[in-house]
């Protein structure tokens, strides 16, 4: 089963706390779906730091989509 | 677009010392013209003045140049992803070379002296040379997905162009070339505070303003076209300057005025849609730079129609001192807390909550005395009293200071939150 965390509107850096706390209770082999406004760059770099699989993609109403997979 | 493009282009993120040591410098820079001002409070009474000319490249070059290029150095790898090669070098590099090249410009144009003048253009010519290499590196290695990066692209060709007007002025001073100096005066000044500085506050705007103060985005078809239109206009409005051609001049002097109004009055409309009850303190900087801008561009654009000398002035302050540099303040009280708990959470440490790291009383402390530093400022050109300007002058070093303290107490609260 996918989770969905959803940062949009929010000050930084809850949505980056939101996801760090998603991706602590995610079970190996799990998904995560984050919605965002803007690309998290940083982000990136602690998912591919970490071993997480993840795909964006900027949605046709602006709407950045990731899809994270645990390792 | 997806991630596995992007994780193309990711190298180590910049250290924290890499924006921070920038933005601890240049408060310096700003009460080093305060104390200017109050050593010589004439200068406020014409803008050719030598001592009005190192004052303004203190303030545009020491503070200014200082804290966008620190914040560059961040920006690009957290809003579009583009890290600049070798960081820790070319940030030291640009550094020393802002610090030095900005002392030896200020005290050149001050005392005319020749020799400080070529020493500046020659260490602010390599550092421009080097920063901008290195950013137009990065930038070139990431897709240009969203406006901000574009744009940000802009501003660097603006910075390049202005700082080349810029040492072809420094060498006509120094070296007596046969250049036209007012007309080259205009052309710098038109591309350094819209060319660049403008189009870098309005590509920061972009995602700075939607994402600190919970505003809706910028309407799409002003962050696709602005920064475009405002470059050609410049463009177009420089070669109307070179042709000496004031009837074309004037009406593209005034589209470009249109342009950044339009910027400026829009970002103060998303302002008063924000999600938060109560304006904080960066909403609060923006709006009296906002307002600033549009004041002083009215400035300028009465400059063109009278002989009246005190408009020019009054349109430095307004934009330089009102417009820029709040804005820059107001990002800054965002963006170094941000990137201290940003650094600290990637290091896996546990990050104290942003508050905590810039605590709110200090802050509007400071934005009070900036917004005083401001009115003493204009009352002193004004007046035309050496007094006031002297006054103007203890306001203008007691707004950097706490500003300096502000900076310097986010590295304390950093380098506790790592020693725990």
């Amino acid at each position: 089963m996918t989770q969905i965390v959803d940062g949009r509107g929010l000050e930084p850096p809850q949505p980056f706390e939101l996801v760090m706390e998603a991706l602590a209770d995610l079970p190996a082999g799990g998904n995560l779906t984050v919605l965002l406004d803007r690309m998290p760059y940083p982000l990136f770099r602690i998912l591919d730091r970490d071993g997480y699989r993840h795909n964006s993609r900027i949605r046709d109403d602006g709407v950045v989509e990731i899809e994270i997979a645990a390792p | 677009m997806t991630t596995a493009d992007l994780s193309l282009s990711y190298e180590a993120a910049p250290a924290f010392s890499a924006p921070l040591r920038f933005f601890i410098t240049a408060p310096l820079f700003g009460l080093i013209a305060g104390l200017v001002l109050i050593g010589a409070p004439e200068l406020l009474e014409s803008r050719w003045s030598a001592g009005a000319l190192a004052i303004t490249h203190l303030i545009a070059v020491g503070f200014m140049l200082n804290v966008m290029f620190g914040a560059l150095f961040q920006i690009l790898p957290v809003v579009a992803g583009a890290v600049m090669p070798n960081t820790p070098t070319i940030s030291g590099l640009v550094h020393l070379g802002l610090a030095t090249g900005t002392a030896s410009l200020a005290w050149g144009l001050g005392t005319g002296s020749p020799p400080f003048l070529v020493t500046a253009v020659v260490v602010l010519g390599t550092t421009f040379a080097i920063f901008l290499g290195a950013a137009a590196y990065g930038l070139l290695r990431t897709p240009v997905a969203q406006a901000t990066p574009r744009d940000l692209r802009l501003a660097l060709a603006g910075f390049g162009i202005a700082g080349t007007l810029g040492i072809l002025l420094a060498l006509t001073l120094a070296r007596g070339f046969a250049l036209p100096l007012p007309l080259l005066v205009k052309l710098h000044v038109g591309w350094a505070w819209l060319g660049a500085s403008g189009v870098l506050l309005a590509a920061a705007s972009w995602i700075v303003v939607p994402m600190f103060q919970i505003t809706p985005n910028y309407p799409e078809k002003l962050t696709r076209y602005w920064a475009v239109a405002t470059c050609a206009g410049l463009a177009l409005w420089s070669v109307a300057v070179l042709m000496e051609l004031p009837l074309v001049e004037l009406p593209l002097a005034a589209a470009l005025a249109a342009l950044s109004a339009t910027y400026a009055i829009t970002t103060v409309r998303l302002q008063t849609k924000s999600r938060r009850s109560v304006p904080d303190n960066t909403t609060r900087a923006f709006q009296l730079s906002m307002s600033c801008l549009v004041a002083g561009l009215a400035c300028v654009l009465l400059a063109h129609q009278l002989d009246y000398e005190l408009l020019p002035i009054l349109a430095g302050v307004l934009i330089l001192h009102g417009g820029f540099v709040s804005a820059i303040i107001g990002m800054l009280y965002k963006i170094v807390p941000f990137l201290a708990w940003l650094h600290l959470s990637q290091e896996g440490l546990k990050a104290p909550n942003m508050k905590k790291l810039q605590p709110d009383a200090p802050v509007r402390r400071h934005l009070a005395a900036h917004a005083i530093a401001l009115a003493a400022l204009l009352v002193a050109a004004i007046s035309g009293s050496d007094l006031l300007g002297r006054l103007a002058g203890v306001t203008v070093v007691v707004e950097f200071a706490l500003l300096l303290a502000n900076m310097v107490k986010v590295l304390g609260a950093y380098r506790t939150a790592r020693a725990a």
